[in-house]
């Protein structure tokens, strides 16, 4: 049984062994999302038109992938052998969350995918056109809630939109952010919600089975196997498509900048890339040198400019309930609530207990113990990329042996918690690293090839 | 029925049979090392997986799910070291039985209680998948709100400790839960500017600082005369006494474990600490709670594994994931271009009914693969404890690391795990603290959800059958407690 379960991980390692060149793609979300779907799509494609080549998948989740981005572009500046997964919902998180580095810093390749969007209602709604949905909508915006994904994605960006072009401010949007288009789907299912705006592909399998009616979809021409109108025939004067794209790291020369282009405009012509594309619901939307560097400019204007407007209408009356809870009540609320019940708390254990200050004196008779392992466990984030994982490791593995042992300082006891604690650490470096595909900073002299973490204070 | 025989037909194919072997022990082995969950591995797999038969992958991406959640509860028991959210009610009974010598029994009860819980929640699936997706759709917001003041109401007066201490540790969790940007509108919170709070605290880092370096200073504190961890004591097996007191729990987990997880909203927190609130309700010495009651094992461990199963109702029938691993697992879907859905049973019977055969046969591996290893995971406890505690300093660490590969998240799990010892040494519970992190967030956006769609009316609260009732047992169980306790003493 065990030598099957070795077997099952050695399936995980065959990059590990190979390879003369290699290539790395940051996928900078968790894994099953759309980024990390295309990383891997990729990672796929590439090894089939160029065998021989290892591709190694990064996920560096977080903030609409801005903290993915941020690691890329300091760490990989001028890795001609790099790639970034990227997209609209980017775009629009640098903005919103404030990032100092934008895809500017970047080196755009080329453009990939695109997901055209859908504005669906349940079948039992009495909205059966997007022209009686957009009619309801003007007379009274608050009565029309809209599920979808998260705050400030492409979901929220096409109702708000859609408000604009029906000349409604779009702050009086009543949008109601769901975790990704999915749990919406749930809710607009049930009738919680009057209407859904999701990627098309989410929504594909209730649309078939007649639970859901598309009312519009928001690419430019109609879309053939999709029995919807474009909102630009509804009368909406939009299109928007959460495309997809990759980028290069900063400190690129030309000919480099231009071999990475090569590179993946064979991957995209590749078998394997237009079947997965067919299968995930993806629009071939590919797009490469100048013409990618263009689009990527007019989207990131396009976005600031409806970000703008939107953040200087905010101060007029929020559509719905929100206004009565913003998003600010409940923490606040919660602070106070916490240092109230701190300071009961306190109060109740210094009277009961006056001569400890409410500790248990008898119980705790270590303070150095204590002292020394924490002080061991703070130091180990600060020598952790320069040392590396193993002997970071030994060093709060030696130390937490001599703090537990609690009998002052001997160096044989010391000597052998060394020794056992760089062999653990090896151990669990050569699991965690080769086995799993998990990298970890290794020991300095020894490679150099995994990129070193960086901090994110 | 006939079509989950010709499912079985399927799964009982040799080679089909190997894959779900590799996928039980592999997801056994992911769900004992903290941080490396099955979202993850699976994640790995699957550009491996490409060139495999459809049913053969996903045989054995069932199988690491299962086997993760059997695997998960091992290091909770033995180490108080959850490495992930839903075995965290586990650590608090499981680590007190480990301590009292009874390691194998917790591992024992938990690894056949799965085995009950598993398949008595597969035979729900393959029978009543489309009841439950009808009744999971009328859970609107208000609903998921009332439900988590009952579970927040539930954690204070349930989990060990002065009462008082668990507000203390609930609302800490609370106000952590709230950094980050805020789901509904996209604005920061106590993020103080730092870019790598945008993204709030991650559970998992704040349940490996709170018990795994909580727990090692706390040790250390306390120094070397306490000897603490009996070896084993008794049988190394469960005694008959221990199975009159686990089988009650393992149905009752079962029962509250598969709803819940069906639930669109789901996850395995819930049901997890609600099966621990009833298993001390009906205990008939519930003051042994905190110390090492077998039932807080059993209910809890059950209610885990059910709760796995039920997930799988949304994602089969609506394409909807309610976790991370079964986000996961609809990518792996859609890899093969099968698209989880209303359909997918009507395209592709053999397939779902054939993955759904081999949950059966999965659960029966597990056990067999997970009763032999009791034996030798108690033999971890017997390592000097020096290096036994060195060695989850360092497979901490590891984990920490391994969820963002940060570097900043190795300094807030020490932070935490400075919290953690704190919280011991003033004799406050430290679970309600994750409970408050994971549900938190959720309640409030619910809260908010449920407002916005009702345009700021907060009758619905009142009117909505479901959410009134389940707010009123709230408010009685808040009532209650302090009213029993004076009545007693």
């Amino acid at each position: 049984m065990l030598s099957r379960g070795a077997a099952a991980l050695l399936l995980m390692t065959p990059t590990i062994l190979s390879g003369s060149s290699s290539l790395l793609i940051v996928a900078p979300a968790a894994p099953g999302g759309g980024w990390d779907q295309t990383a891997r799509v990729m990672q796929r494609a590439l090894a089939e038109v160029e065998p021989g080549l290892t591709v190694q998948v990064d996920n560096v989740p977080g903030a609409a992938g801005t903290i993915g981005l941020a690691r890329f572009v300091q760490s990989e500046r001028g890795n001609p052998d790099a790639l970034l997964v990227t997209g609209l919902v980017m775009v629009s998180g640098v903005i919103t969350n404030g990032s100092p580095v934008s895809l500017a810093d970047a080196t755009p390749i080329a453009r990939l995918t695109g997901e055209s969007e859908v504005i669906v209602v349940p079948a039992a709604s009495p909205y059966r056109s997007m022209q009686e949905l957009a009619a309801a909508f003007q007379t009274d915006p608050g009565t029309i809630s809209w599920g979808g994904g998260s705050a400030g994605g492409t979901d929220d960006l096409l109702v708000r939109l859609m408000a604009e072009q029906l000349g409604l401010p779009a702050s009086r949007v009543n949008y109601i952010a769901f975790a990704g288009g999915g749990a919406a789907l749930a809710a607009v299912l049930g009738g919680q919600v009057t209407a859904a705006v999701s990627g098309y592909f989410e929504f594909a399998g209730q649309i078939a089975a007649g639970q859901l009616r598309p009312l519009a979809i928001s690419s430019p021409e109609r879309v053939e196997g999709i029995d919807a109108p474009t909102l630009r025939e509804t009368g909406i004067a939009l299109d928007l498509a959460n495309w997809r794209a990759v980028v290069g790291p900063p400190g690129l020369s030309d000919a480099e900048r231009d071999a990475l282009t090569t590179r993946v405009t064979n991957m995209a012509q590749s078998a394997t890339w237009k079947m997965t594309l067919a299968q995930n619901g993806w629009e071939d939307r590919f797009l490469a040198g100048a013409g990618f560097r263009q689009f990527l400019f007019a989207e990131q204007a396009r976005i600031a400019a409806v970000l703008e407007r939107l953040a200087a209408s905010d101060s007029a009356q929020p559509a719905g309930g929100a206004a009565s809870l913003s998003p600010h009540t409940l923490p606040r609320v919660m602070a106070v609530v916490f240092g109230g019940v701190l300071i009961a708390f306190g109060v109740a254990r210094i009277r009961t207990q006056p001569s400890a200050f409410g500790l248990q004196p008898s119980e705790i008779r270590h303070h150095r113990s204590v002292a020394i392992l924490g002080g061991a466990l703070l130091v180990q984030p600060l020598i952790f990329s320069t040392i590396g994982f193993v002997l970071s490791s030994t060093f709060v593995f030696a130390v937490a042996g001599h703090a537990l042992r609690g009998r002052g300082w001997r160096r044989a006891a010391t000597l052998k918690d060394l020794t056992i604690g760089l062999a653990f650490s090896w151990l669990l470096y050569l699991v965690f690293s080769t086995g799993l595909g998990v990298s970890l900073p290794a020991l300095p002299l020894l490679t150099s090839s995994f990129s070193l973490p960086t901090f994110d204070f | 029925m006939n079509d989950l025989w010709h499912g079985f037909e399927v799964a009982l194919q040799p080679i089909n049979l190997m894959w779900g072997m590799a996928g039980v022990t592999l997801g056994t082995a992911v769900g004992v090392l903290p941080g490396i969950g099955p979202a993850l591995t699976v994640a790995l797999l699957l550009p491996v997986t490409y060139g495999l038969d459809p049913t053969a992958a996903l045989i054995m991406f069932a199988g690491i799910y299962y086997g993760a959640m059997y695997g998960g509860s091992t290091t909770s028991i033995l180490l108080n070291t959850p490495g992930e959210s839903a075995t965290i009610v586990t650590a608090i009974d499981g680590h007190q039985m480990a301590r009292n010598g009874r390691a194998g029994a917790a591992l024992a009860t938990s690894a056949v209680g799965s085995f009950v819980a598993g398949t008595l929640s597969t035979i729900a699936l393959s029978l009543t998948a489309p009841l439950m997706v009808r009744m999971a759709l009328a859970f609107g917001s208000a609903e998921y709100f009332a439900l988590m003041v009952l579970a927040f109401v539930t954690v204070t007066t349930v989990i060990g400790g002065s009462s008082l201490g668990g507000w203390v540790s609930l609302l800490l969790g609370l106000v952590l839960g709230s950094v980050g940007i805020d789901a509904l509108s996209g604005q920061a919170r106590f993020t103080f500017g730092v870019p790598y709070l945008l993204d709030g605290i991650d559970p998992v880092i704040v349940a490996i600082g709170l018990f795994a370096i909580g727990e090692t200073l706390w040790v250390a504190g306390r120094g070397p005369a306490h000897e603490d961890m009996l070896p084993v004591r008794g049988s190394l097996w469960m005694t008959r006494e221990e199975w009159a007191r686990s089988w009650k729990p393992w149905l009752r987990g079962s029962a509250i474990g598969f709803p819940m997880g069906a639930l669109p909203a789901g996850g395995a927190e819930l049901p997890t600490l609600m099966s621990y609130a009833i298993e001390k309700r009906l205990a008939r010495r519930p003051d042994e709670f905190g110390h090492g009651a077998i039932e807080g094992v059993a209910g809890p461990e059950a209610a885990n594994n059910a709760s796995a199963a039920g997930t799988l109702v949304p994602l089969l029938t609506l394409g909807l994931p309610t976790s991370a691993t079964a986000a996961v697992l609809l990518a792996a879907f859609q890899q093969f271009g099968l698209q989880p859905g209303p359909l997918l049973f009507e395209h592709e019977p053999a397939l779902v009914w054939g993955v759904i055969a081999s949950l059966y046969l999965g659960n029966v591996m597990l056990l067999v693969l997970n009763l032999p290893l009791v034996g030798l995971w108690v033999k971890l406890l017997s390592i000097p404890r020096p290096w036994l505690y060195g060695g989850i300093l360092v497979v901490a660490s590891l984990g920490a690391f391994s969820v963002h590969r940060s570097a900043g998240d190795l300094v807030l799990v020490a932070l935490i795990g400075g919290i953690g010892y704190g919280l011991r040494r003033v004799d406050a519970p430290v679970a309600p603290v994750i409970i408050g992190l994971i549900l938190g967030p959720a309640a409030e956006q619910h809260l908010r959800r449920a407002l916005s769609i009702s345009q700021g009316d907060w009758t619905p609260f009142v009117t909505r059958p479901l959410a009134a009732t389940l707010l009123a047992i709230a408010v009685a169980i808040l009532l209650w407690a302090p009213v029993r306790r004076r009545w007693r003493g």
